[in-house]
């Protein structure tokens, strides 16, 4: 049979079943402005819940009938129950929401089917094969193929053709306008993202049969959607439909012919696509897709006695801690500095530029491995490993944000989750280096003055050290002119340009400091655990980072400290009695989201300053915005709320 | 040779025409107003002078440079600073950093990172005079979403004042202000350095005629007729579309 034709098949199928998710993602996208994270967990609930039909009743159609209900079900209590009630606020928000449940869908799956791979068989009358052109199709392919083309049909022809994808239209384009011509957009936007659901769902139906049944599945349909709608173009139909058929060859393809390079053909694809036309092949929203930064203007922590005093009993406290206490716990707390470093050079995207990166882990990653390969393998002493680490991220940071920094908001955040897992795909790759999946490791830890940092005592220490280092740092940075301007961008970009500031440098820079501090940790982390897998660089540890920052309190400094001290406590206690570690970390951060969006630190320093914990202001999405909040300004608003945390404003 | 030149620029819209045939020449200290009635283009003009917006083709001459395709940053760095007809601040800073964070620009201090802000004082005392000279001098150390809608009219203008213009673009600058305010504006705008080239976009009659020196009458995207106040009132064309569309 021609091995071409053969390709093409494989190509057309994992289009196919991509466009599903694609198709949704990109429609709901369109229209709402909201990427769900979420999507690729209703195509492994679709595909699970399948699984569970057939074991009861046998019946294959039956499944794709029931599955995809049950998920639009789930779907829509997501959308009325919880995005609902974020609408006012920026739609960051809303994504970091749908990140939430990834967590919780996450390990509902696990816990209900298993960890295992499970497999669902195709209905017995599509088993077999059929001979066509050239060779023999497996008959079930053809007949996805054949369905999926279907499903296309049809949400082309409603979208084109009747009154309801008119108003959804006239939505994506102008959701004000559409609700001027009558449209009830609270009913629209839980239709579409219900529509969407459903797709994904009935993706993850068809998907069991030839890709298996595990959880993970989620990660691994969303990143090449994505992708895929990068390519074609946000909010366009016609878009995921070319951007799937594009990814699926290209994979099929690359996966015959060139298989170390496989994963990379995809990436390669968007970064082509990015350089020649940022706003896809038919995108409808370019890359200027607006993101409300989640942020706000803390009021100025005036350095008062009383601050200074417990600063100092804090610090005291710290630099006495490891001398009491064994070393489970030194270790313990040593893994917070090393996150804690981590976490605030995040902050400096997320908080202070406003550049929502989901690929953070990447840069952490990139520092790890560099310490850890250079020891294993030329045996190069760990901290000479640390000094080429920083410098490396640092430059590989600046090649990722010169195509990063050119988008903003949703797009901005998807390559920045596109480039991190081209970086896992790498360590998961390049066995002879990295150990693939395995891992790497090296036999022992460098020493400081004479002392091993294999000594728990001696670890604390020093990451405690470089921990005050970055802070100090980071905070000098943000007093400068420099960090002023990064706030500044944060606030209103567009405003900062008509004064003369060429942001992209400014970002680009942001991006490159905040790349090489996260390689700092990452070295740091290399010479605490001397191991690394590729899991540091999933874009599910990009995840877990930005759930640090947000739970501290994003746009301060001491938030995102406290906020990896909160997490890691509690991972450690948590999962040291129960299994659902992530399901209740889901929770908490979705709570988080939705309750205190100033995060810990922002409950924490009013009371410290001596004022009542009420909300902290919110900036408005958009300068418009803006205007209507700062008429209604609470009181609560404390007076000279300005830059940064300590009062740099004065 | 005139300092803000305007030769033939066109823009469209797929088939909306928003600009068209306009030639505009504006000399060094002008006080040059364009009015015109709503969707006559004259944001669109402003836009497209300011770097916002890319103009279809022509020329934009600043002291016979050709600054056309320049990006926001790059109009600004060129002498040409501009406000909004929406205040586009930043609202969650201070009054003092949002004209502290203009004047850094303009000084070219932006990336300086190992000195705190506050310690520069050449830019510290500059963005003092300007609070000064658009009246906010009481209020530099309020959040911006504090101030009434008027004071943050008077930011706008001294956001761009801060880019040490020669040419200052206003959008609307009195749009949505009180009487008073109104009056304040006027104040502003007369005070500025007489050598300094204002072009003004302005729907209030009187806001018009106490500080053009010479008025441009947009309409469809056309230049309808451009001269002093005196002649613009004479101009039959004007007052029967323009002010006799109004009055």
């Amino acid at each position: 049979m021609d091995i071409y034709l053969a390709q093409l098949m494989n190509g057309l199928v994992y289009g196919m079943l991509l466009f599903l998710t694609a198709a949704g993602l990109s429609l709901i996208f369109g229209l709402m402005n909201v990427v769900s994270l979420a999507h690729g967990s209703f195509f492994m609930l679709g595909a699970y819940l399948a699984f569970a039909v057939v074991r009861e009743t046998g019946n294959y159609w039956l499944a794709l009938l029931i599955s995809p209900c049950l998920t639009v079900l789930v779907g829509l209590v997501v959308e009325r129950f919880f995005m609902r009630r974020l609408y006012r606020r920026g739609h960051l928000d809303q994504v970091l929401l749908t990140f939430g449940f990834t967590f919780v869908f996450f390990d509902a799956v696990r816990s209900i089917w298993g960890s295992d791979i499970r497999k669902l068989a195709p209905p017995v009358s599509l088993e077999g094969s059929i001979a066509l052109v050239g060779g023999m199709f497996s008959t079930y392919r053809l007949f996805l193929l054949a369905f999926g083309a279907l499903l296309a049909l049809i949400l082309w022809a409603v979208m084109e053709k009747s009154r309801l994808g008119a108003m959804v239209r006239a939505g994506v384009d102008d959701s004000q306008m559409a609700a001027g011509l009558g449209a009830n957009i609270p009913a629209l936007f839980s239709g579409v993202f219900g529509a969407g659901v459903a797709l994904a769902a009935i993706g993850g139906v068809v998907a069991a049969p030839v890709l298996g049944l595990y959880p993970g599945m989620d990660g691994d349909i969303l990143i090449p959607s994505f992708i895929v709608i990068v390519i074609g173009g946000m909010g366009s139909l016609r878009g995921a439909f070319v951007g799937t058929l594009l990814v699926g060859i290209a994979d099929a393809f690359g996966k015959a012919y060139v298989p170390a390079l496989s994963l990379f053909l995809i990436y390669l694809l968007m970064a082509v696509f990015l350089l020649v036309r940022p706003q896809g092949l038919f995108g409808i929203k370019g890359g200027v897709a607006p993101a409300g930064m989640v942020v706000a203007a803390r009021a100025a922590l005036s350095a008062t006695l009383r601050v200074k005093v417990i600063a100092a009993l804090v610090l005291l406290a710290l630099a006495c801690y490891p001398l009491l206490v064994p070393d489970y716990q030194r270790t313990l707390v040593s893994e917070i500095f090393v996150f804690a470093i981590f976490a605030m050079s995040l902050d400096l995207l997320l908080g202070y530029t406003g550049l929502p990166s989901f690929g953070h882990a990447g840069f952490f990653g990139l520092g790890a491995y560099t310490v850890i390969v250079l020891g294993a393998l030329f045996g190069l002493n760990g901290w000479t490993g640390v000094l080429i680490a920083v410098p490396l991220t640092a430059l590989a940071a600046a090649l990722i944000g010169f195509f990063c920094v050119r988008t903003s908001g949703i797009t901005f955040l998807m390559l920045t989750l596109a480039f991190s897992q081209l970086l896992y795909s790498i360590a998961f790759k390049w066995r002879d280096v990295t150990g693939g999946s395995d891992g790497i490791g090296i036999p022992d830890r460098p020493n400081i003055f004479g002392w091993s940092l294999s000594e728990p005592i001696v670890m604390y220490y020093v990451t405690f050290g470089f921990c005050l280092l970055c802070y100090v740092g980071l905070r000098r940075l943000i007093a400068s002119p420099l960090g002023h301007a990064f706030i500044g961008i944060r606030e209103n970009e567009s405003r900062m340009r008509a004064i003369g500031y060429s942001t992209g440098l400014y970002k680009l820079l942001s991006f490159t400091i905040g790349g090489a501090l996260a390689g700092l940790a990452g070295g740091l982390y290399a010479l605490f655990n001397g191991f690394v897998s590729p899991e540091v660089l999933h874009w599910s540890a990009s995840g877990d980072i930005l759930i640090m920052v947000m739970l501290g309190g994003a746009g301060t400094l001491l938030g995102p400290v406290l906020g990896s001290a909160i997490f890691l406590l509690m991972k450690n206690l948590v999962s040291s009695y129960n299994d659902h570690w992530m399901m209740i970390i889901g929770i908490i951060f979705i709570a988080c989201v939705m309750f205190f969006p100033g995060g810990v630190w922002g409950i924490l320093s009013s009371r410290i300053a001596g004022r009542k914990p009420d909300s902290p202001p919110r900036p408005g999405t958009t300068p418009a915005e803006g205007i209507a909040s700062g008429d209604k300004a609470p009181t609560g608003a404390a007076p000279g709320a300005s830059m940064t945390v300590d009062g740099a404003a004065r | 040779m005139s300092t803000l030149q305007i030769e033939d620029l066109y823009r469209s819209f797929g088939s909306l025409v928003v600009t068209q045939h306009v030639n505009l020449s504006i000399g060094a200290g002008e006080r040059h107003v364009i009015i015109g009635p709503n969707g006559a283009g004259k944001t669109s003009l402003i836009n497209q002078i300011g770097g916002q917006l890319r103009p279809g083709s022509g020329r934009i001459l600043l002291d016979g440079v050709n600054i056309i395709g320049q990006a926001p940053e790059q109009v600004l760095r060129s002498g040409i600073a501009r406000t909004f007809q929406k205040n586009n601040l930043f609202f969650n800073l201070s009054v003092i950093e949002n004209l502290r964070l203009a004047v850094q620009a303009r000084r070219g201090n932006g990336l300086q990172c190992f000195r705190p802000a506050r310690s520069l004082t050449a830019i510290m005392s500059r963005a003092e005079s300007i609070l000064a000279q658009v009246k906010l001098d009481a209020n530099g150390s309020r959040a911006v979403r504090e101030l009434s809608y008027g004071e943050q009219r008077q930011l706008e203008v001294g956001l761009a004042l801060a880019g040490d213009p020669k040419v200052l673009l206003l959008d609307e600058p009195t749009s949505g202000m009180s009487p008073a305010e109104t009056a304040g504006m006027i104040e502003l705008v007369r005070s500025l350095p007489r050598e300094l080239t204002v072009v003004m976009i302005e729907h209030d009659m009187h806001v018009v005629f106490s500080l053009a020196d010479r008025i441009t009458v947009l309409y469809y995207g056309e230049v309808l007729a451009t001269g002093t106040p005196q002649e613009i009132q004479d101009n039959e064309r004007v007052r029967e579309i323009y002010l006799g569309a109004r009055h």
